[in-house]
């Protein structure tokens, strides 16, 4: 009942949020209570404890769980921020529905019903792309709907050759049908692929960029936090449920980590020549997708462990990132159509939500990421110093990049102190415009820009707990003792 | 040799989807192609008939023929009600004139592109690729039970990516995401029903027909906000402006 509960319960909530969407108040009120309180049924199911309901079994592990309370609280997050942050009409109600979907694709077990769960998500993500304020009196802008044309399309492409795969896996048996294409290797190429789909992969990428430059931020947060994570839960899933695929594959798998650490490198290097702030992060997320896929695809405790972690990371981090990124974005009462440089000046809480978001993806101690990046350098140690040199490259790219976005819009000098024009004849100060008082950030988001902050500090300086829940979950898999 | 007229109805259907641009001429054919899969599939019996609707049948066939008249709904009253304008009391001046500006470049381009035979070449060829690939990959790489059903999803699929590669408006590529998931909705059918696989299960056959349905929504979405932006469903226009 509880599983069923934490699907659908989302969903009747959705309609509700939708019927009160020209309230935003009441619509964010609404799905915050709805997020708590599937965040109290969450902690109430009992790990491991499947149950089968019309043949499908629903179960949810330690890892699961602990995925599942972090998307609910990013979501719960995400809906605060739109109190004060732009975003469409439908907002709302359709991360709700993502939330269940994504609540569903945690559950269940069968992978049929996961992949299909993933490709029915990026529909729903496609709603909100597009999606404008209430009653706004502008008109959509094509390249909001290009690029959601292209995440549909990509993501209905991996969701079939992630099916096929699966069905594949379905009547694979080990050493059968000798003379052609291994079926083994054809599993795990399509695999590949649909996931570096998913998880924008250089060079399926495109998707990542345009949903960076045309989409509202907090549509991209959603994106990326909710449905790129849980298709990498997917993919443990997979590993996990079919470990004959990793056993006769170490070719393929090495050419998945040099694909993942091309990515990186490529992603960082792009970050450093972007022409716009929202492109450079875009590409820093990019060398940090490409980063946890390599820790996936290195298939050892050390490096899964570290994807694990990173993933964890990766969700905070882009949050905080996009949320700053919004409010950086706010008309800020200075005249408009020009590009300033004094953005850490103007917003302080927003600028330095940015600069420790981009720390946390790139992984710089005391943040969030530092842990996972040791762990998958230490992995990528284990398999030859070449391919470690090439992920320190990229970060050290990484964190090029992300100086130069820092010194290009965040650390200049104040625009705003004009030097005091000296009294004309017979005018006195009475006489002059009272000065100019810029407003502050807002308060609601500039305080929720501080607790993500603070979470990702505190994840950097005690990663402890966090990695004995990974690490005990990680050694549970059987693919890892069957290797 | 028997001749399986339910096959050469999936090809037949896919290629005039692949080759047409009218959406007159592919939305028929679209629901053709979903009447055909279904009777294929029960021609071919990878499920144990269970219903007496116009001789023997399993509820999957006509799960799939439902699916496939909603999805053709869907898209057909999209396209029927592209002339209308919503949601303009709310726009401003510029909002309006870039409309009216939007209808006036449609209208020209409309006007200056006539039917040209040349449009057609590209499709023409990506279909005999498929085709070719199609047949022979059966006798290649046979993953499904019979080769009928292998050449059945291999052919949707690989026409419904050439579909979206040669496409030059959004309903053409929902077209072909839709070919692709009959694609997949085919292989699954009949590898998971063969006995040393895992078996049928209701709940992704119910998500396979309900992915359909968001599908054809989703695109008629997009297509009904594109036409409602730009008053074309062109997809060079897209990227123009």
């Amino acid at each position: 009942m509880l599983y069923l509960l934490l699907i659908f319960f989302p969903i009747a909530m959705a309609a509700s949020a939708f019927v009160l969407r020209k309230n935003s108040g009441m619509a964010i009120s609404v799905a915050l209570g709805a997020v708590i309180t599937m965040m109290l049924i969450a902690a109430q199911i009992p790990l491991d404890d499947p149950t089968r309901f019309l043949g499908v079994t629903l179960t949810l592990n330690a890892l699961n769980r602990m995925f599942m309370l972090l998307f609910l609280a990013l979501a719960g997050f995400a809906i605060v921020g739109a109190w004060h942050l732009p975003h469409g009409e439908n907002f709302v109600p359709t991360a709700l529905l993502m939330l269940s979907e994504v609540c569903a694709v945690l559950l269940l077990q069968n992978p049929f019903i996961t992949t299909l769960l993933l490709a029915v998500t990026g529909l729903s993500a496609v709603l909100a792309i597009v999606d404008l304020p209430a009653g706004t009196s502008s008109l959509v802008g094509t390249r909001a709907i290009a690029a959601a044309l292209k995440y549909m399309v990509l993501m209905v492409l991996s969701a079939t050759l992630m099916y096929i795969a699966f069905v594949l896996t379905d009547i694979f048996r080990p050493g059968e049908l000798p003379g052609r294409l291994s079926l083994s290797h054809f599993i795990l190429a399509l695999l590949a692929v649909s996931f570096a789909l998913r998880l924008a992969l250089i060079p399926f990428h495109a998707w990542l960029i345009d949903l960076m430059e045309h989409a509202e931020p907090l549509v991209v947060a959603l994106v990326i936090t909710l449905l790129n994570t849980s298709s990498l839960l997917v993919l443990l899933l997979a590993f996990q449920s079919f470990p004959t695929l990793l056993i006769d594959n170490e070719g393929p798998l090495a050419v998945m980590r040099i694909g993942s650490l091309l990515s990186a490198v490529l992603g960082a290097g792009l970050s450093l020549g972007a022409g716009s702030l929202r492109r450079a992060l875009g590409y820093l997320i990019l060398y940090d997708c490409g980063m946890v896929f390599y820790g996936l695809a290195s298939v050892s405790s050390l490096g899964l462990a570290g994807a694990v972690f990173g993933a964890l990371n990766q969700t905070l981090a882009v949050l905080l990132l996009l949320v700053s990124l919004s409010l950086l974005e706010r008309p800020d009462g200075r005249p408009p159509g020009v590009l300033r440089r004094d953005l850490l000046r103007r917003w302080p809480v927003a600028g330095a939500g940015l600069l420790a978001g981009g720390l946390a993806l790139i992984g710089i101690p005391p943040l969030g990421g530092a842990m996972s990046r040791l762990l998958i350098y230490q992995a990528a140690a284990e398999k030859g110093w070449i391919e470690l040199l090439a992920l320190l490259a990229a970060t050290l790219l990484a964190g090029l990049g992300l100086a130069r976005a820092a010194h290009e819009r965040l650390l200049g000098p104040s625009e705003d102190e004009a030097a005091p024009e000296p009294l004309m004849l017979g005018e006195t100060e009475l006489d002059r415009p009272a000065p100019r008082r810029l407003a502050p950030e807002p308060r609601s988001a500039a305080a929720l820009t501080l607790i993500l902050l603070l979470i990702c500090l505190s994840i950097g300086l005690y990663p402890g707990p966090l990695l004995a829940t990974i690490d005990g979950a990680i050694r549970e898999l059987a693919f890892i003792r069957a290797l | 040799m028997q001749i399986n007229w339910f096959l050469i109805g999936i090809g037949v259907t896919a290629t005039v989807v692949l080759l047409f641009r009218d959406w007159r001429l592919t939305f028929p054919a679209l629901l053709l192609n979903y009447i055909s899969l279904a009777f294929f599939l029960a021609e071919q019996q990878f499920v144990a008939p269970d219903l007496i609707l116009l001789g023997q049948m399993s509820t999957l066939v006509l799960v799939k023929l439902i699916t496939g008249v909603a999805v053709t709904l869907i898209l057909t009253l999209t396209a029927l009600t592209f002339s209308r304008e919503y949601g303009l009391e709310n726009l401003d001046e510029f909002g309006l004139s870039e409309l009216r500006r939007a209808a006036r470049t449609a209208q020209r381009q409309r006007a200056s592109q006539p039917f040209q035979l040349g449009d057609y070449v590209v499709p023409f060829w990506a279909g005999v690729l498929a085709l070719f690939a199609s047949t022979a990959l059966p006798w290649i790489y046979a993953i499904a039970p019979t080769p009928a059903a292998d050449f059945a999803w291999y052919w949707l699929l690989l026409t419904g990516v050439l579909t979206i590669a040669t496409a030059s408006d959004m309903l053409k590529i929902g077209l072909g995401l839709l070919l692709c998931a009959s694609g997949v909705d085919t292989l699954y059918t009949a590898v998971v029903s063969t006995p040393n696989a895992s078996g049928l299960n209701v709940i992704p056959l119910a998500l396979l027909s309900h992915v359909h349905i968001l599908l054809a929504l989703a695109i008629a979405y997009l297509s009904g906000l594109l036409y409602g932006r730009l008053k074309t469903l062109e997809l060079n226009e897209l990227y123009k402006r």
